[in-house]
């Protein structure tokens, strides 16, 4: 008998009633696309791990607003969207990790996991090519990366960025539009296309 | 073998470059293949044990703290205990001896004694409370006017509109303008 998993709606409903299991649940649930989302936007681990938690707390302070007719996600990512817009205004500089251990870490626990392993010349390409799209994802402005990174990395739609960003429908299919050819040209600079399989030398 | 991201790439870059680069098909080919290549993006997670973190930052649960974690919190709790065990050798000899001091007269004359001082304190207290309360009275009574209840009215209802407006203002949508520091 396979037990009823719960809707996000339903949580919710749980957490306001007092259960706090309810309210682990939704983070668990959603800790992974909060935090993937705000790091890509920070570039920076500790203080995504640090915006990340506070996404959720004032998601916990602000529940009794959230409508149920509206998808979850999209109302946290609407949170995640304005902390993490404040904290780039108030100005902290960026970085662009060389490397984090991160990737190497979730790179090797993946290509481990994987039974159909790939060559370890293919498997240190992908990581490059990841390492690259990733520069070239900080490289965006925020409201461009946040837009992309909801698209394409989260499967978000038009909708779903329209409310989180607040923006209006067309001003995101213009910025992803936009971000989209800008990630396309930094790709190409960084030495990556049809060229690259020939060997060429890549930008670093 | 896992498909080469590099395909993906290569259709992603050649829809960017087509000529015909604003027709929908090329862009929902670059669509497509974006995000097939986004899937290559090693997936980020927090480190373990971040729900308990953010429960504990909500103040869900309290953080737990090992009580008797401290050495020095141990080491006096011992010695307690040996002093207690040690005093309570002499206890009997001890209560033998105070219930000679005392006789059954001696503490009922103490308790009556309690609890008449204590009464005399919540007398006390009760006519302090009651002069508050008449000053309470003879303050508000100018109050009661129809004019100044009406003019105390219309000013909640202000500040209570203002302090919405207010509210709104800081936790509505933000537009967002970014000013590029360089």
């Amino acid at each position: 008998m396979v037990d009823h998993v719960k809707t996000d709606a339903e949580l919710v409903a749980s957490t306001l009633r007092g259960s706090q299991d309810a309210f682990r649940e939704l983070v668990v649930r959603f800790e992974r696309p909060v935090y993937s989302l705000v790091q890509r936007m920070v570039q920076d681990p500790a203080t995504a791990e640090d915006l990340a938690q506070e996404v959720f707390v004032k998601a916990y302070r602000r529940l009794d607003s959230y409508d149920p007719q509206w998808k979850f996600s999209s109302w946290l990512f609407k949170i995640a969207h304005n902390t993490t817009i404040d904290h780039l205004r108030r100005g902290v500089p960026e970085t662009v990790p060389l490397e984090s251990e991160e990737e190497g870490r979730a790179d090797l626990s993946a290509m481990l996991a994987d039974e159909a392993a790939e060559s370890p010349a293919a498997a240190a390409e992908r990581r490059d090519l990841a390492r690259s799209l990733e520069r070239a994802i900080s490289r965006l402005r925020p409201e461009y990366r946040q837009a992309v990174l909801m698209f394409y990395a989260h499967g978000a739609s038009y909708q779903e960025i329209c409310e989180a960003t607040g923006l209006p429908l067309g001003t995101v299919k213009t910025n992803l539009h936009r971000a989209r050819k800008e990630l396309a040209q930094a790709m190409t600079a960084l030495g990556w296309g049809p060229e690259s399989e020939t060997g060429n030398v890549r930008a670093s | 073998m896992r498909p080469s991201p590099h395909d993906a790439l290569n259709r992603w870059l050649a829809a960017e470059r087509d000529d015909r680069a604003d027709s929908a098909d090329s862009a929902d080919i670059a669509d497509a293949a974006l995000r097939e290549l986004f899937e290559a993006l090693p997936s980020l997670a927090p480190a373990a044990g971040f729900a308990d973190r953010v429960l504990a930052r909500a103040r869900l649960q309290p953080e737990t703290r090992d009580v008797f974690a401290s050495r020095a919190l141990r080491l006096v709790l011992l010695f307690s205990l040996i002093a207690v065990s040690l005093g309570a050798i002499w206890l009997p000899p001890t209560l033998r001896a105070l219930a000679r001091l005392w006789t059954l007269s001696d503490v009922v004359r103490l308790g009556a004694r309690a609890v008449a001082e204590g009464s005399r304190g919540l007398a006390m207290v009760l006519r302090v409370s009651e002069w508050l309360l008449s000053l309470g009275r003879a303050l508000s009574a100018p109050l009661m006017t129809p004019q100044v209840m009406a003019a105390l009215t219309v000013g909640l209802l202000v500040s209570g509109l203002a302090f919405r407006f207010l509210r709104d203002q800081l936790t509505g949508e933000r537009s967002l303008s970014y000013v590029d520091p360089l």
